[in-house]
Protein backbone atom coordinates (compact mmCIF):
# COMPACT_ATOMS: atom_id res chain seq x y z
CA UNK A 1 0.00 0.00 0.00
CA UNK A 2 1.63 2.68 -1.06
CA UNK A 3 0.63 6.08 1.36
CA UNK A 4 0.56 9.93 0.15
CA UNK A 5 1.12 11.89 3.06
CA UNK A 6 2.72 14.63 1.85
CA UNK A 7 -0.67 15.83 1.02
CA UNK A 8 -4.13 15.49 2.23
CA UNK A 9 -5.47 15.18 -0.71
CA UNK A 10 -6.08 12.64 -3.28
CA UNK A 11 -3.83 12.07 -6.56
CA UNK A 12 -5.79 11.26 -9.74
CA UNK A 13 -4.09 10.01 -12.78
CA UNK A 14 -5.66 11.34 -16.20
CA UNK A 15 -6.06 11.69 -19.78
CA UNK A 16 -8.20 15.05 -20.59
CA UNK A 17 -9.49 12.81 -23.66
CA UNK A 18 -11.35 10.43 -21.50
CA UNK A 19 -14.41 11.03 -20.57
CA UNK A 20 -14.36 8.88 -17.43
CA UNK A 21 -11.77 11.18 -16.18
CA UNK A 22 -13.61 14.17 -17.31
CA UNK A 23 -16.86 12.94 -15.74
CA UNK A 24 -14.59 12.72 -12.16
CA UNK A 25 -12.85 15.95 -12.51
CA UNK A 26 -16.36 17.93 -13.11
CA UNK A 27 -17.85 16.04 -10.03
CA UNK A 28 -14.92 16.88 -7.85
CA UNK A 29 -15.27 20.39 -8.78
CA UNK A 30 -18.79 21.00 -8.52
CA UNK A 31 -18.27 19.10 -5.07
CA UNK A 32 -15.27 21.64 -4.19
CA UNK A 33 -13.33 18.39 -3.78
CA UNK A 34 -9.48 18.95 -3.43
CA UNK A 35 -7.00 16.88 -5.66
CA UNK A 36 -3.81 16.90 -7.06
CA UNK A 37 -3.74 15.97 -10.80
CA UNK A 38 -1.20 14.26 -12.76
CA UNK A 39 -1.81 13.96 -16.52
CA UNK A 40 -0.35 10.50 -17.99
CA UNK A 41 -0.91 11.73 -21.83
CA UNK A 42 1.82 14.54 -20.89
CA UNK A 43 4.83 12.33 -19.76
CA UNK A 44 6.16 9.50 -19.89
CA UNK A 45 7.63 9.64 -16.48
CA UNK A 46 3.48 10.30 -15.43
CA UNK A 47 2.28 7.87 -16.93
CA UNK A 48 4.63 5.13 -16.14
CA UNK A 49 4.39 6.31 -12.22
CA UNK A 50 0.27 5.97 -12.82
CA UNK A 51 1.18 2.49 -14.10
CA UNK A 52 2.35 1.41 -10.79
CA UNK A 53 -1.17 1.69 -9.16
CA UNK A 54 -3.02 0.18 -12.06
CA UNK A 55 -4.17 0.06 -15.65
CA UNK A 56 -7.54 1.98 -16.28
CA UNK A 57 -7.55 5.96 -15.83
CA UNK A 58 -8.85 7.79 -13.68
CA UNK A 59 -6.61 6.06 -11.57
CA UNK A 60 -6.90 8.10 -7.55
CA UNK A 61 -4.91 7.46 -4.75
CA UNK A 62 -6.44 8.50 -2.00
CA UNK A 63 -4.21 9.84 1.04
CA UNK A 64 -4.60 7.04 2.85
CA UNK A 65 -2.87 4.49 -0.18
CA UNK A 66 -6.78 3.52 -1.36
CA UNK A 67 -6.14 2.82 -5.19
CA UNK A 68 -8.97 2.88 -6.87
CA UNK A 69 -9.58 2.66 -11.00
CA UNK A 70 -12.11 4.27 -13.28
CA UNK A 71 -15.65 5.97 -12.47
CA UNK A 72 -19.17 6.21 -13.51
CA UNK A 73 -21.10 4.63 -16.30
CA UNK A 74 -18.08 4.11 -18.96
CA UNK A 75 -14.97 1.91 -18.53
CA UNK A 76 -12.59 4.26 -18.60
CA UNK A 77 -9.53 4.41 -20.74
CA UNK A 78 -6.24 1.55 -20.44
CA UNK A 79 -3.04 3.15 -20.70
CA UNK B 1 -20.49 5.81 -44.01
CA UNK B 2 -21.92 7.83 -46.57
CA UNK B 3 -19.35 9.48 -48.88
CA UNK B 4 -21.30 12.28 -49.69
CA UNK B 5 -21.71 13.43 -46.24
CA UNK B 6 -18.10 12.23 -44.77
CA UNK B 7 -15.76 15.15 -43.98
CA UNK B 8 -13.06 13.10 -44.87
CA UNK B 9 -12.64 14.17 -48.88
CA UNK B 10 -9.83 13.23 -50.67
CA UNK B 11 -7.79 16.40 -49.73
CA UNK B 12 -7.93 15.80 -46.19
CA UNK B 13 -7.37 12.55 -45.86
CA UNK B 14 -4.11 13.74 -47.36
CA UNK B 15 -3.63 16.28 -44.36
CA UNK B 16 -3.60 13.36 -42.07
CA UNK B 17 -0.35 12.14 -40.32
CA UNK B 18 1.82 9.52 -41.80
CA UNK B 19 2.77 7.02 -38.79
CA UNK B 20 6.59 7.79 -38.70
CA UNK B 21 5.04 12.06 -37.97
CA UNK B 22 2.32 10.40 -35.64
CA UNK B 23 5.21 8.13 -33.43
CA UNK B 24 7.51 11.29 -34.01
CA UNK B 25 5.16 13.61 -31.75
CA UNK B 26 3.97 10.78 -29.52
CA UNK B 27 4.85 12.05 -25.92
CA UNK B 28 3.92 8.79 -24.16
CA UNK B 29 4.37 4.53 -25.21
CA UNK B 30 6.84 4.93 -28.64
CA UNK B 31 8.05 1.95 -26.65
CA UNK B 32 4.57 -0.18 -26.44
CA UNK B 33 4.37 1.23 -30.29
CA UNK B 34 8.09 -0.51 -31.42
CA UNK B 35 6.79 -3.27 -29.17
CA UNK B 36 3.64 -4.23 -30.88
CA UNK B 37 5.16 -3.39 -34.03
CA UNK B 38 8.17 -5.28 -34.13
CA UNK B 39 5.41 -8.49 -32.28
CA UNK B 40 2.65 -8.45 -35.05
CA UNK B 41 0.14 -10.69 -34.33
CA UNK B 42 -0.61 -11.04 -37.97
CA UNK B 43 0.36 -14.71 -39.84
CA UNK B 44 1.90 -15.26 -43.17
CA UNK B 45 -2.26 -16.19 -44.21
CA UNK B 46 -3.23 -12.59 -42.93
CA UNK B 47 -0.75 -10.95 -44.88
CA UNK B 48 -1.54 -13.15 -48.56
CA UNK B 49 -5.20 -12.13 -47.36
CA UNK B 50 -4.90 -8.55 -47.35
CA UNK B 51 -2.46 -8.43 -50.39
CA UNK B 52 -5.38 -10.57 -51.92
CA UNK B 53 -7.99 -8.31 -51.61
CA UNK B 54 -5.54 -4.91 -52.40
CA UNK B 55 -5.17 -5.83 -55.81
CA UNK B 56 -8.75 -6.10 -56.41
CA UNK B 57 -11.15 -3.91 -58.45
CA UNK B 58 -12.43 -1.53 -55.23
CA UNK B 59 -9.92 -2.93 -52.94
CA UNK B 60 -8.51 -0.90 -50.33
CA UNK B 61 -5.46 1.39 -51.07
CA UNK B 62 -5.84 3.94 -48.68
CA UNK B 63 -6.48 3.52 -44.56
CA UNK B 64 -7.29 5.88 -41.98
CA UNK B 65 -7.03 5.67 -38.29
CA UNK B 66 -8.05 8.01 -35.33
CA UNK B 67 -5.84 7.55 -32.18
CA UNK B 68 -3.95 8.93 -29.31
CA UNK B 69 -0.58 7.85 -28.44
CA UNK B 70 -2.22 7.56 -24.97
CA UNK B 71 -4.54 4.63 -25.42
CA UNK B 72 -3.90 1.31 -24.94
CA UNK B 73 -6.08 -0.22 -27.52
CA UNK B 74 -4.27 2.31 -30.09
CA UNK B 75 -0.80 1.02 -29.45
CA UNK B 76 -1.91 -2.70 -29.39
CA UNK B 77 -3.81 -2.13 -32.77
CA UNK B 78 -2.14 0.54 -35.32
CA UNK B 79 0.74 -1.34 -35.46
CA UNK B 80 -1.33 -4.78 -37.17
CA UNK B 81 -2.56 -1.56 -39.31
CA UNK B 82 0.80 -0.35 -39.99
CA UNK B 83 2.04 -3.77 -41.04
CA UNK B 84 -1.08 -4.37 -43.31
CA UNK B 85 -0.60 -1.27 -45.31
CA UNK B 86 3.06 -2.02 -45.37
CA UNK B 87 3.02 -5.36 -46.53
CA UNK B 88 -0.24 -4.07 -49.50
CA UNK B 89 0.82 -0.93 -49.94
CA UNK B 90 -1.79 1.53 -48.97
CA UNK B 91 -1.34 4.77 -47.77
CA UNK B 92 -2.04 5.49 -44.36
CA UNK B 93 -2.67 8.20 -42.31
CA UNK B 94 -3.38 8.95 -39.29
CA UNK B 95 -5.97 11.53 -37.22
CA UNK B 96 -5.39 12.75 -33.49
CA UNK B 97 -8.87 12.01 -32.31
CA UNK B 98 -9.40 15.35 -30.29
CA UNK B 99 -7.58 17.56 -32.74
CA UNK B 100 -9.98 16.09 -35.38
CA UNK B 101 -13.62 15.47 -33.18
CA UNK B 102 -15.91 16.00 -36.66
CA UNK B 103 -14.33 12.47 -37.76
CA UNK B 104 -14.68 11.20 -34.61
CA UNK B 105 -17.89 12.12 -34.45
CA UNK B 106 -19.20 9.82 -37.83
CA UNK B 107 -17.49 6.79 -35.72
CA UNK B 108 -19.51 7.29 -32.58
CA UNK B 109 -20.05 4.04 -31.02
CA UNK B 110 -22.32 2.75 -27.74
CA UNK B 111 -25.21 4.54 -28.97
CA UNK B 112 -23.34 7.75 -30.23
CA UNK B 113 -22.24 8.25 -26.44
CA UNK B 114 -18.26 6.86 -27.19
CA UNK B 115 -15.58 8.39 -28.69
CA UNK B 116 -13.84 4.89 -29.00
CA UNK B 117 -10.26 4.48 -30.45
CA UNK B 118 -8.82 3.35 -32.69
CA UNK B 119 -10.79 3.24 -35.82
CA UNK B 120 -9.58 2.14 -39.32
CA UNK B 121 -11.29 3.16 -42.01
CA UNK B 122 -10.50 1.79 -45.59
CA UNK B 123 -11.11 3.21 -48.97
CA UNK B 124 -10.34 2.74 -52.44
CA UNK B 125 -7.32 4.47 -54.39
CA UNK B 126 -10.21 6.91 -55.90
CA UNK B 127 -11.44 7.45 -51.83
CA UNK B 128 -14.58 5.21 -51.89
CA UNK B 129 -15.51 4.24 -48.14
CA UNK B 130 -15.15 -0.29 -48.02
CA UNK B 131 -15.48 -0.77 -44.25
CA UNK B 132 -14.45 0.51 -40.84
CA UNK B 133 -13.00 -1.53 -37.83
CA UNK B 134 -14.08 -0.03 -34.44
CA UNK B 135 -11.89 0.00 -31.47
CA UNK B 136 -12.34 -3.82 -30.68
CA UNK B 137 -13.53 -6.67 -32.20
CA UNK B 138 -17.10 -8.15 -31.63
CA UNK B 139 -15.73 -11.41 -30.09
CA UNK B 140 -13.69 -9.16 -27.48
CA UNK B 141 -17.17 -7.10 -26.79
CA UNK B 142 -18.69 -10.35 -26.28
CA UNK B 143 -15.62 -11.41 -23.82
CA UNK B 144 -16.11 -8.33 -21.96
CA UNK B 145 -19.69 -8.40 -21.10
CA UNK B 146 -19.29 -12.41 -19.94
CA UNK B 147 -16.58 -10.91 -17.96
CA UNK B 148 -19.28 -8.32 -16.41
CA UNK B 149 -21.85 -11.16 -16.01
CA UNK B 150 -18.82 -13.57 -14.19
CA UNK B 151 -17.89 -10.82 -11.44
CA UNK B 152 -21.46 -9.55 -10.93
CA UNK B 153 -22.62 -13.21 -10.24
CA UNK B 154 -19.52 -13.56 -8.15
CA UNK B 155 -20.41 -10.14 -6.05
CA UNK B 156 -24.04 -11.11 -5.55
CA UNK B 157 -25.11 -8.23 -8.04
CA UNK B 158 -28.60 -8.53 -9.97
CA UNK B 159 -28.18 -10.73 -13.69
CA UNK B 160 -28.60 -8.34 -16.07
CA UNK B 161 -25.92 -5.74 -14.66
CA UNK B 162 -24.22 -3.80 -16.73
CA UNK B 163 -20.20 -1.86 -15.89
CA UNK B 164 -22.96 1.20 -16.02
CA UNK B 165 -24.94 -0.02 -13.21
CA UNK B 166 -23.00 -1.41 -10.92
CA UNK B 167 -23.55 -0.29 -7.47
CA UNK B 168 -20.71 2.50 -6.59
CA UNK B 169 -20.12 0.01 -3.47
CA UNK B 170 -19.50 -2.64 -5.58
CA UNK B 171 -17.56 -0.75 -8.35
CA UNK B 172 -13.73 -0.69 -6.63
CA UNK B 173 -13.91 -4.64 -6.65
CA UNK B 174 -15.72 -4.76 -9.63
CA UNK B 175 -13.43 -2.88 -11.41
CA UNK B 176 -10.11 -4.65 -10.01
CA UNK B 177 -11.79 -8.00 -10.73
CA UNK B 178 -12.61 -6.88 -14.63
CA UNK B 179 -9.08 -5.83 -15.06
CA UNK B 180 -7.26 -9.13 -13.76
CA UNK B 181 -9.50 -11.03 -16.04
CA UNK B 182 -9.63 -9.28 -19.10
CA UNK B 183 -5.94 -7.80 -19.35
CA UNK B 184 -4.68 -11.38 -20.14
CA UNK B 185 -7.04 -11.67 -22.70
CA UNK B 186 -5.42 -8.95 -24.63
CA UNK B 187 -3.09 -10.85 -26.89
CA UNK B 188 -5.99 -13.06 -28.55
CA UNK B 189 -8.11 -9.81 -29.14
CA UNK B 190 -5.53 -8.40 -31.11
CA UNK B 191 -5.45 -11.88 -33.10
CA UNK B 192 -9.64 -11.37 -33.00
CA UNK B 193 -9.32 -7.81 -34.28
CA UNK B 194 -7.29 -8.83 -37.24
CA UNK B 195 -10.01 -11.77 -37.82
CA UNK B 196 -12.38 -9.31 -38.00
CA UNK B 197 -11.05 -7.11 -40.55
CA UNK B 198 -10.68 -9.98 -42.33
CA UNK B 199 -14.29 -10.59 -42.30
CA UNK B 200 -15.06 -7.57 -43.01
CA UNK B 201 -12.96 -6.73 -45.69
CA UNK B 202 -14.57 -10.30 -47.43
CA UNK B 203 -17.72 -9.13 -46.07
CA UNK B 204 -17.50 -5.83 -48.13
CA UNK B 205 -15.64 -7.10 -51.22
CA UNK B 206 -17.52 -9.89 -51.91
CA UNK B 207 -14.43 -12.07 -51.63
CA UNK B 208 -13.92 -15.36 -49.90
CA UNK B 209 -11.88 -14.92 -46.89
CA UNK B 210 -8.89 -16.55 -47.52
CA UNK B 211 -5.69 -16.04 -49.34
Amino acid sequence: MHQNPAKAVPIVYTIRGCDACMKLLRKWDAEGVPYDERRVELSQDVLDEARKYGSLVPIVVWPDGTVQQGFGDSLGCFI
Amino acid sequence: MLEATTVVTPARFEQGLSYADFLAQAKVNRDKFEKFYNDPALTDDDIAFFKKVAVLPGGPAKILALAEDWCGDVYRELPTVVRIAEATGAELRVFRRDENPDIMDEYLSNNGKSRAIPVFVFYTKDHRYITHFLERSAGAHKELAAAIAEISAKLGLPPGTTYATVPDASRPTFVQELIAKITPRFAAWRKEAIREMRTLHSTALHSPNHA
